[in-house]
């Protein structure tokens, strides 16, 4: 369960950012006064174009930022006040993360089993199972930085999933992906509905929203403008496709 | 602190796996010392040998004078003399270097010695360094024949040498010969070794915060339960290992050149290994401990602000001279270990090795020296573990 409770986060602004910006102001709000609930077993799109804030609150809510207002509440534990609590739950990707080139996906997973805390038998077993269901057997031994795309991409998923967190948060994660490598993050991102967790994961594809979406809230320039089931967008919408309605409540036409 | 530990074991990997920052680290440092003995000993000594054996070319031209220092010259092997010197042109002859040397006898020269006078002799060439050791080995035989005539006139006034020598000077230098060897080489030996371990951290440095940004490994490190301190605690240590070892490989390297040179005098060899001694490259290392512990903590802070590995390359190679500056100020003859350059860091590394290597070091300034580095590292990771809890530090143009 993720509560993300009227969370702001401002972003002070040096010299140079504010003639770059071309604005005045000493702070700039990347997200303002955002509310919502992400629920087990359902997948929660966070669709919003460049800029509008998705990432930031995505940090957030893996702990990697503070909220300068607000509250988040992650499993239950507050994502300041517990924020290694939190972070234990979550398994964190995003389509720009890369892996340790010079390590192999043994080391790596192994290295991140250890930095969860993980006990050892458990990891074994789940390390099993996911390099299984990952075909990573095969080249578990061998430098990343020898690894195609592909490969990298399903290490990169066991290293996500390796301590069954309870939240999986995905920010944008088929960046940069070609169809095939998608594939395996979506079917990621299914498989964890299946296991009941409580999956966020943000995009601006709108093929994805339709492929995952059980719940959607659209943000543009840190404002959310919709927020509701998937299901109520598409019986509400006003215009003849989803990308059209986006457009639409994005107000820039 | 499990969980730094687990980072520390993975960053040591990650580091040892890497090419240049092993170059930087290990293959440099151990290198380095006997590279530079070999170099400076071989083109020393064979320069050396090929002065003393070349033969000079020498005009003689007496005037029918001096005919002891003429056979003098004529005995010799290593010249050749040539008494037919066109004598309009001798300063062409010289610059043209058909000549080394010319050596011409006034007319009267005999005639004055005769008459207890100076006889004029001019001797002409061009300074040069292989020249160098021609003109000792021309004057030392001129200087031969002055000391026959001054012994001939003499002994014609029935005089004994001492009269022209009322002061006899006995030189009796009490300083030990490993205090003269701290004195020189005391500087520049510890200046290569602070320099060793910046160079050493820097990499890795720059690889293990800077990097994991350009990388952006370093967002899901963050979403780990481990902390910040946790994170900044095992990448330290790594950087802090990487100096010291870097370091350390340098003393190495000067050990193995110092062991297979046969060309430095005995005397000085007994003074190197003394300072090679376990006692004394223990107290080096003890200072280099600290230092490393400062340079590391600089770096790694320096390493998170930037944000990409290039620009923290570009951040920190200004850095070496900074590093460079004290560390070269130590060199300077005068400068001395005292209350106030025990504490100006690098510097007093600078100087208290010196004085490690010479001998010389008095227990209170050492911990002077101490203090001031422990006080400075500290300072220096407190800033260094703030500087990773900054959001703004860590995604900085993100």
């Amino acid at each position: 369960m993720i509560v993300v409770d009227q969370v702001s986060k401002q972003f002070k602004l040096t010299g140079k950012q504010k003639r770059e910006m071309g604005v005045s102001q000493n702070s700039h709000d990347a997200v303002s006064n955002v509310s919502f609930t992400c629920k087990p077993g359902r997948i929660f799109t966070l669709l919003g174009p460049n800029g509008a804030g998705k990432t930031t609150t995505l940090r957030m809510i893996s702990t990697m930022l503070k909220p300068t207002s607000g509250s988040i509440r992650i499993a239950g534990f507050d994502t300041v006040e517990e924020s290694q609590k939190v972070r234990g739950k979550i398994g964190f990707l995003t389509g720009a993360t890369a892996l340790y080139a010079r390590l192999t996906p043994d080391e790596i997973i192994k290295y991140y089993a250890g930095l969860y805390g993980m006990d050892d038998a458990v990891f074994k077993e789940r390390k099993e199972k996911l390099f299984d269901l990952l075909d990573i057997n095969d080249f578990a031994g061998r430098r990343i930085g020898k690894l195609s795309a592909g490969m990298k991409q399903k290490v990169s998923i066991a290293r996500t999933m390796i301590h069954d967190p309870e939240v999986v948060v995905f920010d944008e994660p088929t960046v940069g992906l070609d169809v095939i490598t998608s594939r395996n993050i979506i079917k990621l991102i299914r498989s964890c509905r299946e296991d009941g967790k409580t999956v966020i994961f943000s995009t601006h594809i709108m093929g994805e929203v339709s492929l995952l979406s059980d719940d959607l809230a659209i943000i543009h320039r840190g404002k959310l403008l919709y927020n509701d089931t998937y299901e109520n967008f598409l019986a509400q919408k006003k215009t003849r496709s989803i990308e059209d309605e986006f457009i639409r409540l994005l107000g820039e036409e | 602190m499990k969980k730094a530990f687990i980072i520390f074991k993975k960053e040591i990997t990650d580091t040892l796996r890497d090419r240049r920052t092993i170059i930087m680290m290990i293959v440099i440092p151990l290198l380095v010392f006997p590279l530079i003995m070999n170099l400076v000993v071989r083109i020393g000594s064979s320069q050396k040998a090929k002065a003393e054996e070349r033969i000079l070319k020498v005009g003689l031209v007496t005037q029918g004078n001096a005919a002891q220092l003429k056979e003098s010259f004529l005995e010799r092997a290593d010249m050749t003399i040539n008494q037919e010197v066109d004598m309009e042109n001798i300063e062409k002859l010289v610059q043209e270097k058909k000549f080394d040397f010319v050596i011409v006898l006034a007319a009267d020269f005999d005639q004055r010695i005769k008459d207890n006078q100076s006889g004029q002799l001019d001797l002409y060439y061009k300074t040069s360094s292989e020249n160098e050791i021609g003109k000792r080995r021309i004057l030392k035989i001129i200087n031969s024949y002055r000391k026959d005539l001054v012994d001939h006139r003499l002994s014609g006034l029935n005089l004994d040498s001492s009269f022209i020598t009322p002061l006899n000077i006995a030189d009796h230098d009490l300083s030990s010969l490993q205090e003269k060897f701290g004195e020189y080489a005391g500087g520049f030996l510890p200046y290569f070794f602070v320099i060793f371990c910046f160079m050493g951290a820097m990499y890795p440095a720059i690889d293990l915060a800077a990097g994991e940004k350009e990388r952006a490994t370093i967002e899901t490190l963050l979403a780990t339960p481990a902390t910040r301190l946790q994170i900044v605690m095992g990448k330290f240590l790594v950087v802090t290992l990487a100096g010291i070892i870097s370091a350390a490989i340098s003393i190495f390297g000067l050990y193995v050149a110092v062991k297979q040179t046969d060309k430095i005098p005995a005397k000085i060899l007994d003074v190197i290994q003394n300072i090679v001694e376990w006692q004394s490259i223990a107290l080096l290392l003890s200072l280099l401990i600290p230092l490393c512990v400062f340079f590391a903590a600089v770096l790694l802070s320096l390493s998170i602000y930037a944000r990409s590995f290039k620009e923290a390359q570009s951040i920190m190679t200004p850095m070496n001279l900074i590093v460079i500056l004290p560390a070269a100020i130590g060199i300077m003859p005068g400068i001395k270990l005292d209350l106030t350059t025990a504490m100006i860091p690098i510097l007093n590394v600078s100087l208290a090795s010196r004085e490690i290597i010479a001998g010389t070091i008095k227990l209170g300034l050492l911990l002077e020296v101490y203090a001031s580095l422990f006080l400075l590292a500290g300072v220096s990771l407190y800033f260094c573990v703030r500087w990773f809890n900054r959001e703004e530090v860590i995604f900085r143009g993100n």
